[in-house]
C-alpha cells in the first residue's frame, strides 16, 4: 500500500481547483425546481402520522387502535408489534453507531415510553387530516414515571432508570451496577498527578452545556413503497441513503438488496439525518395497505423527537508552568445520550486537549441516559461541548500568566508528532499555521474600544472521518462525463467531486454532469458526515478519473498504432509522443470511441486511511449591553485549515455556517424542558436559533496545509468551525464585562444575573 | 386540526350571526391567520366555523384632521410603509416594524396583533390543561417562567404580546368593535384585561364580536413617540420587555408624558408618569420614575432579570425622546 506522503500529488498549478465555478445543482435550486421528500406525489399515495408520547417517562399499559382502525379514510394503523424483532447488535451507521434493539423501540415505543415525543403509534389514510383525526381515536393507557432530565439528575443517588436492567459498563468491563450511566471510558497519557505537581497555576472549572438541535430547516420525511414482488422504494432526506438502506432492511428483516433508498434532495442535516425515524414506519404501513406511503414531520415533532445533540457536564483542569508551558490537563466529560444509549462523550475526548501538546492527560467520560430523544451528531459531536470548557479554561490561564492567546497557544500547539490522549499521533496538520495566521489577521491586529466591549479567542479540533465512497463515470460521444455517486450534496459537494474529476482529467468543470445515486445505482457509500465527503468520494472521483485517463490514453494508443507508454495524456489532450503531430483532444477522442472498441467508464470505491484532521481559531468581539445582558456580536472571524479549499466558495460557506450554528448555541439556544419533562419550546419561534439580523458577515480565512493522505490534500471542512464559537464568545464576554461564565447559553437573562451577582 | 367550515363574508352586518352559534359550536375570527394558524395546528383551538374578515374592506388607513383611522385587517407592513404614521404616531409605526419578520407583517393584521392569544409554554403545550384552559393550576408559578410577568400576574402569569398595543395605548387611541347590539367603541387603554378580571380572555371583545376599526386623535403639536423593545433574536421574537413612550416637552418642560410597557405583565402596563410633567426631564429623574413603576415588581423564579430590564426600556425609551 502506498505510504500517506505519496497519496498527496503537490500539484502546484491546480485548473480547476480552487476556482468558483457555478454550482451543478444550482439553477435547480433557485428556481425551486429542486425535488425535495416533501414533493413526492405518487398515485394511490396515502399519508401517515405519528401518535407521540405526551409524556416523558411512562409505562405503556395498553394501547386501543380500534377507534382510530374504524374511522372512515384510515388504511392502517400500526404499533411496535408490527415490527420484526431484533438482536441485540450494534450496527455501523457511517457516523455513530446504532443498537438494532434500540432503533425498534425508538421508531415506535416498545413497553416505554422514554421521552416527551416518543413514538407510540402510526396511521396511514387518505390524506394527512384523516390520518391526524384518527390520532385522537387512539387510546394508550400510561402509568406516568418521574423523569430525569439532566446528567445530574439522572447520576443522582437513587435517580429513577430509564432501562430496570442497565448496569454500567466501566473501562470495558460490566460493574454489574444499576445505573442510567450506560459507559464509562477513559483516556490516559503519562501519570497526570505527576504532571499537576509540577503545574505553577492550576484551573479548574465546571460547565454546563444545554441540549440543543441541528436545526435543519428541512423537516424529516418518508415516502415508501412496497411492492407485490417485494421490492421496498424509498424515498426520504437523508445524509445517506446506504445507512437508511441498511437500517430500513434490518428494522424490516429484509435482505439489503430488497431495499432500494432514492435520496432526495436534501435541506440540511448537520449530523442529524442519519438515523431513520419515518423510513421503516412508511414501509410497513406500505406493506399493509399496497400503497405507497408518505409520511413528513412538523418542526415540533422534528424538535421533540429527532435527535437533538448532548447537553453535557463537563469538568476541566489544566496545570501550567510560570513560563507557560501547560505540563497536565485533566476532564471528566458527561453528556446526554437520550432515551438510549449513545456516544457522544467519546469524540469529545478526543478532541478537547487536541490543539495542545500536553505530556500529562487524564479524560473520563461518561455516557447518560436521561428522558429526551436520543442524541444524535451535529457538526463535530461533542467537540463544540468540549471545546467550551477547555477553551474557557484556557483563556483564564492566559490571564494568570498575562499572555497573549495566540502567543500561548502557539507555544503550546500540537502538530506533527503529538501524541493524542486517545492514542493517535499526529501526521502534517496545520494547528500552528492557523494559530500564525489568526495573531497577524486585520481583526486580531485591529484596537477594539468601547465600554463593555470584549474580544475572545478559541481554537478547536475535529478529527474528521474517512469510510467508504463509491463512483462511476462515463463518457459521452461529445466528450463530457456523466458522474453517478453515492454521497448527498448537503453543502455544494457535487460541484467539489465534479471539479475534482475535471481536475484528474484535464476537464473543466462544466464538462462534468454529476449526480447523486439511488442504491441500486452506485456502489456502497457512507453518509455524508464526519466531513468526509469532499475528502473520501473526492478520492473515489480522483481514482474514476484516473480509470478514465488509462482507458482514454488505450484507445488513442490504438488508433496511432503505437504502444501506450508513448501516448501522453497533459490537460485533457493526448499526444503521440513519437509523432507530436498527432494530437487529440478529450473531446474528440470521445467522439471516437465506437471504432475504438465501445464505451468508456470508470469506476472506483475506496477505504481511504489518511483522513486529515481540522483545526479552526475564532476571534470574537462582543459588546455586552449591561442594561439588558444582550451580547451582540460585532465581529466574527475564523482561521482554518481545510488542506485545500476544492471550491472556495463553499468552504467559506462552511465555515460561516459553522460559526453562525456556533453563536447560536453560545447565546441562545436551548431545549427547555418542563419539569414533568415535556418539550416547553418544541417550535422555531420559542427555540431561538440566530436570524441574519444576530450576526455580523463572518471573515474567514482558509489555511491551506495539505493532507498527505489525499491526492489534492483535502481535509474536510464541515465540522471544525462550529468547535470553537461558544468558547470565543464566553472569552470575548469576560474581556467586556469581567465575568465569566460557565453555562451555555449566555441569553440575556443569564448574562444580566451574572452582572448583578458581580455587583 | 380539525375540519371546519370557512366562511368569507363580505358584509360586516353578518359577522356577528356567523359568530354566534348554538352551544359546543364554536366559531373563530380569522384576519391575517398567523396567530390563528398556530393556535389551530397546535390544537389550542378546535373550532366548527373560521369566519374569514378580510372580504369586509376593513383594510384601509385614512388621515384627516382629527386623527387617523386604520382599519381592523391593514396589515402591519401598511403601517410601517405610511408615511404619515412613520412622522406623526411614530411609536405605532415602530411597534408594528418590531413584529416578527417581513414576511409576516405582511399578513398580519393590526387587529390580529391585538386580539392574539399569549405565549406562555404551558398555554401552548397541548398537554397542559392549566388555569386559562380552564385547569386548576398555572404551571408557569414553579415551572419554567423566564418569559412570564413581573407585574400584574395571578392567578396567571402570562404577559401580554401584542407590541402595537402599548403603542396604541400611549398614543390614546380608541378600539371600535362590532357586535349583535351594533358598535361599541373602548379606549385602547380599557381594551385588555388582567387575568384577575378575567382569566379566559385578555380583551373585551367577546366571542360573537370583531374588532373593526382603530383610531389615534392627532397627537398636541410638539409631541414625539417611540418604541423600544428588546427581544433575544433580531427578528421572529416577542419582547422580553419593550416601552412605548410619547412624550411632549415645551420650553425644556414636560408637558405630557405616557409610557406603557409591553412584556412584562399580562396586559399593557400603563405607567403612572406624572411625576414627570412640569419637571426638566433628566436621566436622574426617569431612573427614579423607572424605579417607582418596577417597585411593586412580583418577578417568579426565573425572571428576575425581567425588572432590570423594564426600568432599561423605560429610562432609554423616554431620554430617546428627550
Ligand atoms: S401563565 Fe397563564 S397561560 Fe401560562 S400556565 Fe399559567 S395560567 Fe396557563
Amino acid at each position: 500500500m502506498a505510504t500517506q506522503e505519496e497519496d498527496y500529488l503537490g500539484i502546484t498549478d491546480y485548473k480547476v481547483i480552487g476556482t468558483r465555478p457555478i454550482r451543478h445543482d444550482g439553477v435547480d435550486k433557485v428556481t425551486g425546481r429542486a425535488k425535495y421528500g416533501a414533493d413526492i406525489d405518487l398515485a394511490g399515495m396515502l399519508h401517515g402520522k405519528v401518535l407521540r408520547s405526551p409524556h416523558a417517562h411512562a409505562r405503556i399499559k395498553s394501547i386501543d387502535i380500534s377507534k382510530a382502525e374504524a374511522h372512515p379514510g384510515v388504511r392502517s394503523v400500526i404499533t411496535v408489534k408490527d415490527l420484526p424483532l431484533q438482536e441485540d447488535q450494534i450496527k455501523d451507521l457511517g457516523e455513530g453507531a446504532a443498537n438494532l434493539m434500540d432503533l425498534r423501540c425508538n421508531v415506535l415505543a416498545e413497553g416505554k415510553v422514554l421521552y416527551h415525543g416518543h413514538a407510540v403509534v402510526a396511521v396511514a389514510a387518505t390524506d394527512a387530516n384523516v390520518a391526524e383525526e384518527a390520532l385522537d381515536l387512539i387510546d394508550v393507557e400510561y402509568e406516568v414515571l418521574s423523569p430525569v432530565l439532566t446528567v445530574h439528575d439522572a447520576t443522582a443517588e437513587g435517580a429513577p432508570l430509564l432501562f430496570e436492567n442497565q448496569t454500567t459498563k466501566s473501562l470495558g468491563e460490566d460493574t454489574g451496577k444499576k445505573s442510567n450511566v450506560t459507559t464509562h471510558f477513559q483516556h490516559k497519557l503519562g501519570d497526570v498527578e505527576a504532571g499537576f505537581e509540577k503545574a505553577d497555576i492550576v484551573v479548574e472549572r465546571e460547565f454546563d452545556t444545554a441540549t440543543v438541535h441541528q436545526g435543519y430547516i428541512e423537516p424529516q420525511n418518508a415516502t415508501a413503497l412496497w411492492n407485490a414482488d417485494g421490492q421496498v422504494t424509498v424515498w426520504c432526506s437523508t445524509q445517506g441513503a446506504f445507512t437508511v438502506r441498511e437500517q430500513t432492511a434490518q428494522l424490516l428483516d429484509l435482505p439489503v438488496s430488497q431495499v432500494k433508498v432514492v435520496p432526495m434532495e436534501i435541506g440540511g442535516g448537520f449530523g442529524g439525518k442519519i438515523r431513520v425515524y419515518l423510513e421503516p414506519l412508511a414501509a410497513v404501513l406500505s406493506k399493509k395497505t399496497g400503497r405507497p406511503v408518505k409520511m413528513v414531520m412538523s418542526r415540533t415533532e422534528v424538535l421533540q423527537a429527532t435527535g437533538p445533540t448532548a447537553g453535557s457536564y463537563i469538568k476541566c483542569k489544566m496545570g501550567v508552568t510560570n513560563e507557560g508551558k501547560i505540563v497536565a490537563a485533566q476532564a471528566t466529560l458527561m453528556y446526554e445520550s437520550g432515551g438510549f444509549p449513545g456516544n457522544w462523550a467519546a469524540p469529545g475526548s478526543m478532541c478537547i486537549f487536541s490543539p495542545y501538546n500536553i505530556a500529562d492527560v487524564q479524560i473520563d467520560g461518561y455516557e447518560v441516559l436521561v428522558n429526551k430523544p436520543q442524541t444524535m451528531a451535529y457538526r463535530a459531536p461533542g467537540a463544540t461541548n468540549a471545546a467550551f470548557a477547555s477553551e474557557t479554561v484556557i483563556d483564564e490561564i492566559c490571564e494568570a500568566l498575562g499572555a497573549d492567546p495566540f502567543e500561548f497557544r502557539l507555544q503550546n500547539t500540537s502538530k506533527e508528532g503529538t501524541r493524542r490522549a486517545d492514542g493517535p499521533t499526529f501526521p502534517r496538520i496545520g494547528n500552528e499555521e492557523c494559530l500564525q495566521l489568526a495573531r497577524e489577521t486585520d481583526h486580531y491586529k485591529s484596537k477594539l474600544e468601547g465600554k463593555a466591549r470584549g474580544r475572545g479567542v478559541a481554537s478547536g479540533f475535529w478529527f474528521n472521518a474517512g469510510l467508504k465512497s463509491s463512483a462511476s463515470a462515463s463518457v459521452n460521444a461529445d466528450g463530457k462525463i456523466s458522474l453517478v455517486e453515492g454521497s448527498t450534496d448537503i453543502g455544494g459537494s457535487r460541484a467539489a467531486l465534479a471539479m475534482q474529476l475535471a481536475e484528474t482529467l484535464g476537464l473543466k468543470s462544466e464538462d462534468i454532469k454529476p449526480q447523486v445515486a439511488d442504491t441500486d445505482s452506485v456502489g456502497e457509500t457512507d453518509v455524508t458526515g464526519g466531513s468526509r465527503t469532499t475528502f473520501a468520494t473526492g478520492w473515489a472521483v480522483h481514482k474514476v478519473g484516473l480509470d478514465i485517463k488509462a482507458q482514454m490514453i488505450e484507445r488513442a494508443a490504438k488508433l496511432w498504432e503505437v504502444a501506450a507508454e508513448e501516448v501522453s495524456y497533459v490537460d485533457g489532450v493526448l499526444t503521440n509522443s513519437a509523432d507530436a503531430s498527432k494530437q487529440m483532444t478529450f473531446a474528440e477522442l470521445a467522439g471516437k470511441l465506437g471504432e475504438t472498441g465501445g464505451p468508456v467508464m470508470g469506476r472506483a470505491t475506496v477505504q481511504p486511511p489518511g483522513v486529515g484532521g481540522a483545526f479552526s481559531t475564532v476571534i470574537v468581539d462582543v459588546e455586552v449591553d449591561t442594561e439588558t445582558g444582550k451580547v451582540e456580536i460585532l465581529r466574527a472571524s475564523i482561521i482554518q485549515d481545510v488542506g485545500k479549499a476544492i471550491h472556495p466558495s463553499y468552504v467559506e460557506g462552511q465555515m460561516q455556517g459553522g460559526v453562525a450554528q456556533g453563536i447560536g448555541w453560545a447565546l441562545n439556544e436551548e431545549y427547555v424542558y418542563r419539569e414533568d419533562g415535556t418539550l416547553a419550546n418544541g417550535s422555531l419561534l420559542d427555540y431561538r436559533m440566530p436570524t441574519c439580523l444576530d450576526l455580523p458577515m463572518i471573515e474567514t480565512h482558509i489555511v491551506e496545509v495539505p493532507n498527505p493522505g489525499h491526492p489534492y490534500g483535502v481535509r474536510g471542512v464541515g465540522e471544525v468551525p462550529i468547535v470553537p464559537p461558544p468558547a470565543a464568545v464566553a472569552n470575548a464576554i469576560y474581556d467586556a464585562i469581567g465575568v465569566r461564565l460557565f453555562d451555555l447559553p449566555m441569553s440575556p437573562g443569564r448574562v444580566l444575573e451574572a452582572l448583578l451577582k458581580k455587583d | 386540526m380539525n375540519a371546519f367550515e370557512y366562511v368569507n363574508p363580505s358584509n360586516l352586518q353578518d359577522v356577528p350571526q356567523l359568530l354566534s352559534q348554538k352551544r359546543d359550536r364554536k366559531s373563530v375570527v380569522m384576519a391575517g391567520g398567523i396567530d390563528l394558524l398556530g393556535e389551530l395546528k397546535d390544537n389550542l383551538i378546535t373550532p366548527d366555523r373560521l369566519v374569514n374578515i378580510k372580504a369586509l374592506d376593513l383594510r384601509y388607513i385614512r388621515h384627516s384632521k382629527e386623527g387617523v383611522r386604520m382599519g381592523a385587517t391593514t396589515t402591519l407592513s401598511d403601517l410601517v410603509s405610511d408615511e404619515e404614521i412613520v412622522k406623526t404616531y411614530t411609536a405605532l409605526a415602530e411597534a408594528a416594524e418590531s413584529v416578527a419578520s417581513l414576511q409576516i407583517r405582511n399578513v398580519g393584521t393590526i387587529g390580529g396583533n391585538l386580539c392574539q392569544r399569549p405565549r406562555c409554554w404551558y398555554f401552548r403545550g397541548e398537554e397542559f390543561h392549566c388555569l386559562k384552559k380552564g385547569g386548576h393550576k398555572c404551571f408557569a408559578v414553579d415551572g419554567e417562567n423566564k418569559y412570564h410577568a413581573v407585574m400584574g400576574g395571578g392567578p396567571c402569569h402570562i404577559v401580554h404580546p401584542s407590541d402595537t398595543a402599548p403603542a396604541l395605548i400611549a398614543l390614546h387611541a380608541t378600539i371600535k368593535i362590532h357586535g349583535p347590539n351594533g358598535e361599541r367603541t373602548v379606549p385602547a387603554a380599557d381594551f385588555f384585561l388582567l387575568p384577575m378580571e378575567n382569566l379566559y380572555q385578555e380583551t373585551v371583545v367577546h366571542s360573537n364580536e370583531v374588532v373593526t376599526e382603530i383610531f389615534i386623535p392627532k397627537p398636541k403639536a410638539g409631541t414625539k413617540s417611540t418604541y423600544l423593545k428588546f427581544k433575544e433574536k433580531g427578528s421572529m421574537d416577542f419582547a422580553l420587555a419593550a416601552a412605548a413612550v410619547a412624550l411632549r416637552v415645551e420650553g425644556g418642560v414636560c408637558k405630557d408624558v405616557q409610557v406603557v410597557l409591553g412584556g412584562v405583565a399580562p396586559k399593557p402596563w400603563q405607567a403612572d408618569a406624572s411625576a414627570l410633567v412640569g419637571q426638566v426631564v433628566t436621566e436622574e429623574r426617569v431612573v427614579a420614575f423607572a424605579n417607582t413603576v418596577l417597585k411593586d415588581a412580583a418577578p417568579l423564579r426565573d425572571n428576575a432579570f425581567k425588572v432590570t430590564l423594564s426600568k432599561t426600556m423605560i429610562k432609554r425609551g423616554v431620554l430617546a425622546l428627550v
